[in-house]
């Protein structure tokens, strides 16, 4: 379960609207996507009212905690909870994620502005050497699974396993059907321990920036060892010894095991549980909702609440189901229209708004045929449209009805509520696109030897309102300065064989999900990158990400970004807008709802919500 | 008449294995199976595909995968159905079973309660053409039948369950509202019964008295956290169904059947007293039926007795006034659950999504408690969904009565000097509801598959939300199965329809 949390992230993806974020991009998300996460514990520069202690991102500490028989509930949308699993191929889902990040603790969780904070009670880890990097994880004594079965190395040891590491034979030998394999890719070599220890070590060979990420909760290994029929030592001692025969035998159940086809749990011996709650003894109507009940073995602190209740209702439902108290925390789409509508339920509902890690952007084509290519119009042709997007006015007039604290964005790798998200700005923006400046971009256009007017095609993923409303603003100003902005806004826009692909179009208009990565950004921005779909290549931005990537020193990686952000706005790669607005309503009688910014959602501290008695 | 019904279920079958052949070559051919894996950047990608094609059988040709599907449902005939499997690997089988019950129960109530209030109405604004009532509910007929569903549910909710669960946490009802409510309902029926001015004035004084009085007692008894009818009341309802029953067949001056009526309602007392304890907290369903058999025979049996030369009619008259009777005893003792139920669920009975109130594995209460568990969620979908269908039936009703109203052989009715209840009930009535047969048919079929939208809305998984699943993942077992009910559903209703007809019309038969 590596990717539990990594991949809750990563799950967003590249998004291309503004709410809800789809599956598809889920699976693209496997990897390398986006963002930047701080180290250390961050100020929350938004200022929020939140709860527990204030301005901290991390978990509240609640104290000793005894749980009451009370009902929260919450809901993530109409898609059904359908797997304990979450981490193969086809189950990798945000629906998923909200259930089972209260299924499985881990070593460390992300606080509200993407910090990483170490869970004390579930264990630590340290790095016992720089180079090769060496990372020793420590299990606590007191952890167990809540069938009694103590959490050891050998849970790890099968999550490693079931990346299908080459020195085990690789995905062809071992047949497991991971979301992901970046634990096998970047640790060749099994975990160093012994079947049923509660310490192992892991070494990576190459540097790996984002090594913190890798391991954090796992999938219990003895449930898997018995259903091969094996011991459970037994399993673990055959991936230490590479015997892949014997490991291959539990890939099956690995696969399909671990899936509610019928959206019942049907063997709760199947599913025990490593955090605050679990699924035995769980209420379950399908199609309906899902009642999760307290781990009674847990180790941790325990939940404040006694049914944690997962509702599968339409996101269109929400708003209503909150007002009437069947869902009492809800994430609805950020709109004007919901806020007031939200607002308007007086003092029965509490609203919080906040700025999400997902960012919108305008990106660039530097294809042949297009106006910036070097060839055509080049720097001085994307200095002139930087110059006349109204970035301000945009934010004024779309995001601030939101959030009024939104802020332009000026950097691509942080985000203006992150703690050292000034200090890059200071090094590698001056401010010169903040201001419209209408004379200066016809200047910059008659330079560029282009000739008037420039049709530029913005195209983005219709429909979305949002982004026709800032095309249009777009529009008003910048052709006054000689551009022809054309809104080509399509519904095939992301599609294979849509218009992306196909670069019919000037300036994309998107958003980057952030997931926490250190390094995901180089396949966007370095040359013939996967996700680099404008075609922008720089020797310097690619020599810069690979330092980046190369190290594993927090320092380095910050002075490379501050590099990065500073070429990547010289030469402008795109010009970034702002992060996203959310929303999260919820019944004014709970305590210690915590809205995040990050992907897993407002439920990632749910163990907590309590109703003030 | 079974030649008949014999040769509709054949062409009926006929018809449901073509339209299950272009529904399955339809669904296939809806888009790419494979659209999600092929925008995957997971490394197993093509191993994923491989295997998915292998599973759906996508490299078969349609008629190998249709003949695939059609072996699995053909043995629903030896009672081994087997609908197949859903991409993610959900036996279709279940999903159906799941999702069906919550679809047909909803579809099913509002269908009937559709027909019922619908074509009264209709009968009633045909017979007072062009009065204020008949204005009214031609207006509302046609307002309710532009209706947006989304709108309209999302406005129920808020309501039905918002503003209801707010009012019952602290129910009141100021005078002024007494008052309003009073006066609709004298407007109502003064305006239904009709007659000269006086007598409307009359009729509608005496409404807003008795409807003024009743809510203002409920109000001060508390009636609406604590309701029960009682015995007053089951008795002057008891009444008022065997009255209903007379005037529908014979009339209200027939001695021997009015006795048989009284009589089966004196029983019906005695059955009361008995009943009781058994009805207090029965263990089920079973326990229901078997009492609703009871009475049935019991009302037989007194309309045999006591019918004399009109036994037929006695024991018609017998059985619906025990009906009636029994159906007001058991609403007394569900009603009487309403306190308890709202105690468990917290004082907001009603949820704007799912299909129970308290998830049921958790639920505490007795039977009672446990039919407004799911009763409560029925309430605000079966709304919506007989709303709409009220409108056309109710116009359809009117049009079909007034055309008939308008006929020689009523007005050759008439002029034998057949009172105004004979010629609507025996005369005009029946041949009016020819045509509405076919209408219902239709509006089940249509009803089905708009309950779509209100599914979704109310939170319910029901067949709707199969179908889409199916229809988004471009897999054709489950909009099979859906199109396997909805389909089932339009063909029995419409051949029930043709049936209903020919009994209605003898020349049909031939």
């Amino acid at each position: 379960m590596a990717v539990v949390a990594a991949g809750a992230l990563a799950l967003a993806g590249c998004t291309s609207d503004s709410g809800t974020e789809d599956t598809d991009n889920a699976a693209e998300g496997g990897g390398g996507d986006d963002m930047e996460e701080t180290e250390g514990s961050g100020e929350e520069s938004e200022g929020d009212d939140m709860g527990g202690e204030e301005g901290s991102t991390a978990k509240a500490d609640l104290g000793e905690v005894t749980t009451n028989d009370d009902n929260v509930s919450f809901s993530s949308g109409a898609e059904e909870y359908n797997a304990y699993n979450g981490d193969t191929a086809s189950t990798n889902s945000t629906y998923n994620a909200v259930v089972n990040n209260q299924l499985f603790a881990g070593f460390w969780y992300w606080g509200t502005d993407g910090t990483i904070y170490p869970n004390e009670w579930f264990g630590s880890y340290e790095q016992t050497s720089e180079d090769p990097l060496t990372v020793e994880y420590t299990i606590s004594d007191d952890a167990v699974w809540s069938d009694g079965t103590p959490i050891t190395a050998n849970d790890y040891l099968l999550t490693w396993a079931s990346s299908n590491p080459e020195s085990l034979g690789g995905v062809d030998a071992l047949g497991f059907d991971p979301v992901s394999d970046t634990f096998g890719r970047y640790v060749p070599e099994a975990p160093e321990t012994e079947p049923g220890s509660k310490t192992f070590t892991i070494v990576f060979p190459e540097p790996y920036p984002d090594w913190e990420l890798l391991v954090s909760s796992a999938l219990p290994s003895h449930v898997a060892a018995e259903q091969a029929g094996m011991e459970p030592d037994e399993l673990a001692q055959a991936i230490l010894d590479g015997e892949t025969e014997t490991v291959a035998e539990v890939s099956e159940f690995w696969n399909t095991g671990w899936l509610f086809p019928n959206y019942q749990v049907e063997d709760e011996a199947l599913v025990p549980s490593s955090g605050p709650y679990t699924l035995e003894g769980a209420a379950w109507e399908s199609g309906n909702q899902l009642a999760l009940v307290p781990n009674e073995e847990f180790y941790g602190p325990a939940p404040a609440t006694g049914n944690l209740v997962f509702k599968f209702a339409a996101p269109e439902t929400h708003v209503q189901a909150l007002q009437n108290g069947d869902i009492n925390v809800i994430e609805p789409q950020a709109t004007v229209d919901t806020l007031q509508q939200l607002e308007g339920m007086g003092d029965m509902v509490s609203v919080e708004t906040t700025a999400e890690m997902t960012w919108e952007h305008l990106d660039f084509n530097f294809a042949e045929s297009s106006v910036f290519n070097d060839e055509n119009g080049g720097l001085a042709a994307r200095e002139a449209f930087a110059m006349c997007v109204p970035r301000q006015n945009i934010i004024d007039n779309l995001i601030a009805p939101i959030n009024p604290d939104a802020q332009i964005m000026n950097l691509r790798e942080k985000f203006p509520f992150q703690e050292d998200y000034q200090e890059v700005v200071d090094a590698a923006y001056d401010g010169r696109y903040d201001q419209v400046d209408i004379e200066g971009a016809s200047g910059m256009l008659e330079e560029a030897g282009l000739e008037t007017p420039v049709e530029v095609r913005i195209g983005y993923s219709a429909p979305n309102q949002r982004r026709t409303e800032e095309v249009a603003q777009i529009k008003a100003s910048c052709d006054e300065a000689g551009f022809e902005i054309v809104d080509a806004g399509n519904p095939d826009f992301f599609e294979a064989g849509g218009t992306l692909e196909s670069g019919d179009w000037e300036v994309a208009l998107f958003a980057w999900a952030g997931s926490g990565q250190i390094a995901s950004g180089q396949p966007i921005y370095s040359t013939d990158g996967g996700q680099n779909f404008g075609g922008f290549s720089n020797e310097e931005v690619d020599e810069a990400w690979n330092t980046l990537a190369s190290s594993n020193d927090p320092e380095v990686h910050m002075e490379q970004i501050k590099v990065i952000e500073k070429l990547l706005w010289d030469n402008l790669y795109g010009i970034p807008l702002f992060a996203h607005p959310g929303v999260t309503g919820f019944d004014s009688t709970l305590e210690n709802v915590m809205p995040t910014s990050v992907q897993t959602g407002v439920s990632w501290n749910a163990e907590q919500w309590v109703r003030a008695s | 008449m079974l030649q008949f019904i014999l040769r509709r279920i054949a062409i009926s079958a006929l018809i449901m294995f073509l339209g299950s052949v272009l529904m399955y070559v339809l669904t296939i051919n809806s888009g790419d199976p494979l659209q999600d894996l092929r925008e995957s950047r997971a490394e197993n990608r093509d191993q994923l595909m491989a295997a998915r094609t292998e599973n759906m059988g996508l490299d078969d040709p349609w008629w190998q995968r249709y003949l695939g599907w059609f072996t699995g449902v053909s043995r629903c005939f030896v009672l081994q159905c087997d609908l197949g499997t859903a991409r993610d690997g959900a036996d279709v089988n279940n999903l159906l079973l799941s999702s069906a019950g919550a679809s047909l129960r909803l579809v099913t109530i509002a269908t009937f309660l559709a027909i019922f209030i619908g074509v009264a109405l209709g009968v009633l604004s045909a017979i007072r053409q062009y009065s204020g009532f008949d204005y009214t509910i031609t207006f509302a007929a046609f307002l309710f039948y532009s209706l947006p569903v989304f709108w309209a549910a999302v406005l129920l909710k808020d309501f039905g369950a918002i503003r209801f669960n707010n009012w019952i946490a602290d129910p009141a009802v100021s005078i002024t509202v007494t008052a309003l409510v009073a006066l609709l309902f004298a407007l109502a029926v003064a305006s239904v019964l009709g007659g000269s001015l006086r007598r409307q004035v009359v009729t509608g004084l005496v409404t807003f008295a008795v409807v003024f009085g009743l809510v203002f007692a409920f109000d001060q008894v508390q009636w609406w956290v604590q309701p029960a009818l009682g015995l007053p009341l089951i008795i002057v309802g008891a009444v008022a169904a065997l009255g209903f029953m007379l005037v529908m067949t014979v009339g209200l001056s027939n001695r021997k059947v009015t006795y048989a009526g009284l009589v089966t309602i004196a029983l019906g007392l005695v059955s009361y007293f008995v009943t009781g304890p058994i009805l207090d907290d029965p263990s089920g369903w079973l326990v229901i039926l078997a009492l609703t058999a009871v009475t049935v025979v019991v009302g037989l049996a007194v309309g045999w007795v006591m019918g004399g030369y009109e036994r037929r009619t006695a024991m018609t008259v017998s059985v619906g006034t025990a009906l009636g009777m029994a159906f007001l005893i058991f609403m007394d003792k569900l009603l009487r659950g309403w306190a308890g139920f709202l105690e468990l669920a917290g004082n907001r009975p009603v949820s704007t999504i799912g299909e129970n109130r308290i998830i049921p594995e958790r639920f505490e209460g007795d039977f009672w408690e446990g039919i407004f568990n799911w009763g409560v969620q029925l309430v605000l979908p079966t709304i919506v969904l007989t709303l709409i269908s009220i409108a056309s039936y109710s116009r359809y009703t009117r049009g079909s009565m007034l055309e008939t109203i308008n006929q020689d052989y009523i007005r050759t009715a008439r002029s034998k000097g057949l009172s105004d209840r004979v010629v609507f009930t025996k005369h005009a009535l029946r041949n009016a509801l020819i045509p509405i047969t076919t209408i219902v048919a239709f509006d089940f079929a249509s009803l089905l598959g708009g309950a779509v939208i209100t599914e979704t809305i109310f939170g319910w998984r029901g067949l709707g939300a199969m179908f889409r699943l199916g229809l988004d993942t471009v897999d054709p077992n489950p909009v099979m199965a859906y199109y396997l009910v909805a389909g089932g559903a339009a063909v029995i209703m419409n051949m029930l329809a043709d049936i209903a007809y020919a009994s209605l019309d003898p020349r049909i038969r031939r």
